[in-house]
Order: structure tokens, then C-alpha cells, then sequence
């Protein structure tokens, strides 16, 4: 894990309240899909852990939506200023090579999302990405890739299915050999039901405090035996195998 | 002759006044890269319980303005595996080791002191603001009885010196420090946590734990300032120090060393910073050593 102080290189909104910055990549680690930065951000004593949703030699992007005050205040920063970012934080998504695949998430989720199919594609993967959103305009078509199959649901029916991302996911006369999830709690929680005969791996969100594994802050219940035991999110994750976890 | 930043607490001498708090640093084994173990004086694990205990279940920690609140309820895998695959890692890592410990029971305090006993530790760290000490909601750091009673049974169970860290949610600390020194304590850390409550509307629930961070400086220093002017053992400062000037601010008040809490989370290289911030103030004001400047704005009382 690295620190460094990265300029604003785009800090635009998406629609609605998703932003997608990129900053200039002055680290020396290759991230991978899954992996996480802690930014700083303002006098915000916390640092606010965000997926990669891009990452090149020269830029590294995330997708954030605006929830509240450390995230607002982010919105606000230009072009040309500089933020204090650490990373790459977590473990990240195991990379299989030429199987058919299915990735599937919806609101912030899509970030590592994105990163991922980029990845799958690379090794022969036939990539299937289920992507769910609200409303047509929180699709962020100019963020995806070519060479991938995208399967469309918005809760409205503006495009593509109308409903939810799972249902669309259910129905549908594919057999995908791995699954990777990200998003809504309830969306990863009804992939579990999967994992019995296929690898399902997601990522999941915890409130955190130091983002390195020191603290015991951000756990979540694993299965261990017949009980469990108390896991990092951020250092033993953000990624699980779906079966492992204890929901709340 | 270069500047050092070298003191001594008692009769342990240290490389620099730099100390890596409980709880901040996991158990220490990690790997962590931010680290320079040349510029800190020792580590003080994660307080170490007898059996593992498993910790609370979430939520277990919530930003507050300029804080946190934590409530990680000690997660640690207990003694007999902390020494045994733990313990050696850190041992060849850090110049100085300090082991923190806690305990239900008088006995429970004793037992576990005499397995750490058994191998080269610089430190035993006593925590005595676990809030379960007997079954009651007490912790011991807030009765000056208790106090002097588990220092005085730790101290007979050992010659390795110990340090008592005290929790300042009490009315008269100086009262608790006096017994702990009473009890043959050997250095004191001030301070533990605050209690304190966040409120996560979102979740709508809230995180009922302590409090660290910037905000509880001033309660801090003031706690250090009041025990140094009454004992003649040496003081760790801590809480909410999040840059070079925090530090001196608590030796100034009295403290010989400084811990490093929850300010690494913000700023992981605040061990860099405060140590470069040291070495400069030393060099500008002129002074030898970090002692010429501990309780230069405090005296001791006399007769108290
Ligand atoms: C591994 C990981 C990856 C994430 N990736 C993304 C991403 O790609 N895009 C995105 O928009 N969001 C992502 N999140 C969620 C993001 O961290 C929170 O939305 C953000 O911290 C909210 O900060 P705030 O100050 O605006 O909100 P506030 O509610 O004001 O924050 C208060 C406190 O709660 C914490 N908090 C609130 N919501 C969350 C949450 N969902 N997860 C973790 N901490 C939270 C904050 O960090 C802060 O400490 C991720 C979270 C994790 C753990
Ligand atoms: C996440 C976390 C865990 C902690 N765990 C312990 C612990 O196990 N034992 C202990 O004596 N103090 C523990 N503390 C208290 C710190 O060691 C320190 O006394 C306190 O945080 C005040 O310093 P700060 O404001 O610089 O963080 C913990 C604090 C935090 C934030
Ligand atoms: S945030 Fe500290 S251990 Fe995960």
C-alpha cells in the first residue's frame, strides 16, 4: 500500500448524484479489480474508501455518488487540485481465463464492476454484464467497454427490462461457469442462493476507519465450522465468496 | 553531536518518544509500510485477554466532528496464541515491545501476567477501562481501590515493569494516578478513550463507544497536567495528537512520551511528520534533549 498526493485530472458529474473522477496515477502498485483507494478528503478526520473503476498507467477513476457530507465535498474539488489517496487497499476479484461469465451489480456497484469486465475480456472470458439502475440516465453507457454482452434493466423501464437486475438475471437461459457480483446488500444476498454450484464472488461496503487492516472496525461474519468469525472487509476483502458470509 | 530524540520512562530507555497506542496498530505483526521502526520508541499491542475473545458485533465504529467513536469490544485471540504466534514476530521487529492486557478478574490478571512474564517483554501495559471487570459495569480505572489492587497483585506476580493506563472518565484522575502509583506502578498512560455516543441516522441506529480523535486533546493534556503535578512516575500523553506541535504540547504539560492513536488512520505518515517536527523544534529553541522540555509549563505540588 502506497500514499500519494494524485491532481484532479476530470471531476464530472455522470447524471443525477454519480460523479466519476480521475486522477493522475502516480503509484508504483498495479491495482486490480476489487481493489480500493482510501481518499482524504477536507477535514473529514476519516478517509472514505471508493472502488477503481479505471485504471491505466497514467489515470486512475472511481465512480461515486453523493451521499453525504465527505462526499459532497468531493464533488466540489477541480481540475489541477490534489487529493491524498491510499491504496491499493483489498484483496480484488480472482481472474479466471476463457469461461463464460456473468457480472452483475447495479448503483455504485458497476464502478469495480466495470474495471473487472475489462479484466475478464483481456483473459477470453465471454463476458455477460447485468447491469441495473433506476432510470436510463444512471446507465453510464460512455464508461462501457466493447466485446461485452450488457443485459439492461432499469426500475422504471426506461431501458432495457423493466425491474430489478436480479429477476432479470434469474430468468435468463445462460449457464455462466463463474458470477461476480457488487451493489445493493439485498442484490448480493439473493446471489448467494447460486453459490452452491458456481463460484459466486462480490464485493462488499463496511464503514471504515483505517482501511488497513489494523483497526477490526469494518467486519463481517464468516463462516468458520459450525460458527464464524469475525473477517476485515478491508483487508480480507472488499471480495468474498458469496458463500461464506452470514448476513446480518 | 546530532540531535536525538532519545528518553527514558523509568528504567526502560527508548530510541524516541514515539509510542504506538493499543489498538491503533492491530497486534503489531502486520505489515505495515508506514512505519519506520527506527523512529518510534515502542509498539504496545492490542490489549490481550486471557481467552480470545470474539469483539462486538457492528456497528463498531462511526466518524465524529474531528474524532471517531470505536467500540471493537478487544477482538484478540488470547494469550496462549498471542505469545506463542504473535509475540516472536513482533519481538524481532521492534526494538521495544509493550504487551497490553486486560482482564475479568483479579486472577484472570495474574494468570495471563504470568505467561507474558515468561518471555522478554520491555512492558506490561495494564488496560483497566474494560467495562466488564466483575460483572459489573465498572471499569477498574475508575475506582481507586481496584486500581491498587490489581496494580499491587500484577506488580507481585512480576519484576518487568508496568505501565497503567488510566481511563478519564472519572471525576478526580488524580486520585486513580496516585493509586496506581501507590500500587507500584511504574509509568502511566493518560488517556484511554471517551465515552461517547455518534447517532447514524441513515442506519438509524447508534455506535455507544469511546471517543479519540482531535476532539479530546484538550482532555488529554488537562488529564496529564493534573497527574503530573502528583506522582514521580513518568507519563505516555495521548489523544488526539495529529501532528508534531500536539506532541510538544504534552511535553510541555508533563508527559515524557507521546502516543500515536487514531491520528495514523487520517495521516499514515504522522510518525514522519512528528518526528521530523521534533527534531526542528529541538534545533530552534535550543534544547538538548526531549527531557529539557517535559512539564516545563506545569510544576510539580508539593507535599500533596
Ligand atoms: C470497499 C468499498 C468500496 C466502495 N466503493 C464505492 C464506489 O465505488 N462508489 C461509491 O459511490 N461508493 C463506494 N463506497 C461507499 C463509500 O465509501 C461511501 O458512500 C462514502 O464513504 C460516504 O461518505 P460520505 O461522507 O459522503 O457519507 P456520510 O454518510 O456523511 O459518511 C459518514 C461516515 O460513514 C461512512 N459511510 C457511509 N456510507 C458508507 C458506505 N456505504 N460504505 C462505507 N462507509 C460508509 C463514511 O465513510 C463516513 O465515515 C465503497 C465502500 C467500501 C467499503
Ligand atoms: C480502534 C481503536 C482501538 C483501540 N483499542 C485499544 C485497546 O485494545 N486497548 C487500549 O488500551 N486502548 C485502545 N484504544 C485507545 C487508544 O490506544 C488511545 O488511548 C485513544 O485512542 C486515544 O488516542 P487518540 O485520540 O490519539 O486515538 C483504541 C482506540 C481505537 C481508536
Ligand atoms: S477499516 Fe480498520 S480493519 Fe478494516
Amino acid at each position: 500500500m502506497e500514499r500519494k498526493i494524485c491532481k484532479i485530472l476530470k471531476n464530472e458529474n455522470l447524471s443525477g448524484n454519480y460523479y466519476f473522477l480521475i486522477l493522475e496515477n502516480n503509484f508504483k502498485k498495479i491495482f486490480k479489480p476489487g481493489n480500493f483507494i482510501h481518499i482524504k478528503i477536507g477535514n473529514n478526520f476519516l478517509r472514505r474508501p471508493f472502488s477503481i473503476a479505471l485504471f491505466d498507467r497514467e489515470k486512475i477513476g472511481i465512480i461515486y455518488k453523493v451521499v453525504g457530507k465527505g462526499t459532497d465535498e468531493l464533488r466540489k474539488k477541480k481540475k489541477g487540485e490534489f487529493l491524498d489517496i491510499l491504496g491499493p487497499c483489498g484483496n480484488f476479484f480472482p481472474i479466471y481465463k476463457n469461461k463464460k461469465v456473468c457480472i452483475i451489480g447495479g448503483g455504485t456497484g458497476i464502478a469495480p464492476l466495470i474495471f473487472l469486465s475489462k479484466v475478464l475480456k483481456k483473459y477470453g472470458n465471454d463476458v455477460y454484464f447485468f447491469y441495473g439502475a433506476r432510470d436510463k440516465n444512471l446507465i453510464f453507457f460512455k464508461l462501457l467497454l466493447t466485446g461485452i454482452n450488457y443485459i439492461f434493466s432499469t426500475d422504471n423501464g426506461s431501458y432495457g427490462k423493466k425491474g430489478n437486475i436480479f429477476d432479470v438475471f434469474k430468468n435468463f437461459e445462460e449457464n455462466f461457469q463463474v458470477i461476480y457480483g457488487a451493489g445493493p446488500e439485498i442484490l448480493l444476498k439473493k446471489l448467494s442462493i447460486y453459490s452452491e454450484n458456481i463460484p459466486v464472488y462480490i464485493s462488499v461496503e463496511n464503514y471504515m476507519a483505517c482501511g488497513m487492516g489494523l483497526c477490526y472496525g469494518c467486519v463481517i461474519r464468516i463462516r468458520k465450522n459450525n460458527g464464524y468469525e469475525y473477517k476485515r472487509v478491508c483487508k480480507d476483502g472488499p471480495v468474498f465468496k458469496a458463500s461464506e458470509i452470514i448476513w446480518d | 553531536m546530532g540531535l536525538n530524540l532519545e528518553i527514558t520512562l523509568g528504567k526502560i530507555k527508548l530510541n524516541s518518544p514515539l509510542i504506538l497506542c493499543s489498538g491503533i496498530f492491530g497486534f503489531g505483526n502486520e505489515n505495515i509500510k508506514f512505519i519506520d521502526e527506527r523512529k518510534i520508541g515502542a509498539i504496545v499491542t492490542k490489549t490481550i485477554t486471557y481467552e480470545p475473545w470474539p469483539g462486538n458485533p457492528q456497528p463498531r465504529i462511526y466518524e465524529t466532528n474531528y474524532g471517531m467513536i470505536n467500540r471493537i469490544g478487544l477482538q484478540n485471540p488470547g494469550v496462549f496464541y498471542f505469545m506463542r504466534n504473535i509475540f516472536p514476530k513482533l519481538r524481532k521487529k521492534y526494538k521495544r515491545v509493550f504487551v497490553s492486557i486486560s482482564g475479568r478478574s483479579e486472577k484472570e490478571f495474574v494468570e495471563i501476567i504470568k505467561i507474558v512474564s515468561k518471555k522478554r517483554i520491555d512492558a506490561i501495559e495494564l488496560n483497566l477501562s474494560c467495562p466488564n471487570f466483575e460483572n459489573e459495569k465498572k471499569m477498574i480505572s475508575q475506582s481507586s481501590e481496584l486500581t491498587f489492587k490489581i496494580v499491587k497483585s500484577v506488580k507481585n506476580e512480576t519484576d518487568i515493569p508496568v505501565i497503567v493506563k488510566l481511563t478519564p472518565n472519572v471525576t478526580e484522575i488524580k486520585e486513580i494516578a496516585i493509586s496506581a502509583e501507590e500500587g507500584g506502578a511504574d509509568i502511566l498512560s493518560l488517556i484511554n478513550t471517551i465515552k461517547g455516543l455518534a447517532v447514524d441516522f441513515k442506519k438509524m441506529r447508534v455506535i455507544d463507544g469511546g471517543l479519540s480523535g482531535p476532539s479530546i486533546k484538550p482532555v488529554g493534556l488537562k488529564c496529564v497536567y493534573d497527574v503530573y503535578k502528583v506522582v514521580n512516575i513518568p507519563i505516555i500523553g495521548m489523544g488526539g495528537i495529529t501532528c508534531g506541535l500536539d506532541a510538544i504540547e504534552y511535553f510541555l504539560v508533563g508527559a515524557s512520551a507521546i502516543g500515536i492513536g487514531s491520528g495514523f488512520y487520517s495521516n499514515p505518515q504522522i510518525i514522519d511528520d512528528i518526528y521530523k517536527t521534533l527534531k526542528n523544534f529541538l534545533r530552534k529553541n535550543k534544547f538538548k534533549s526531549i527531557r529539557e522540555m517535559i512539564g516545563l509549563l506545569n510544576e510539580k505540588k508539593e507535599n500533596f
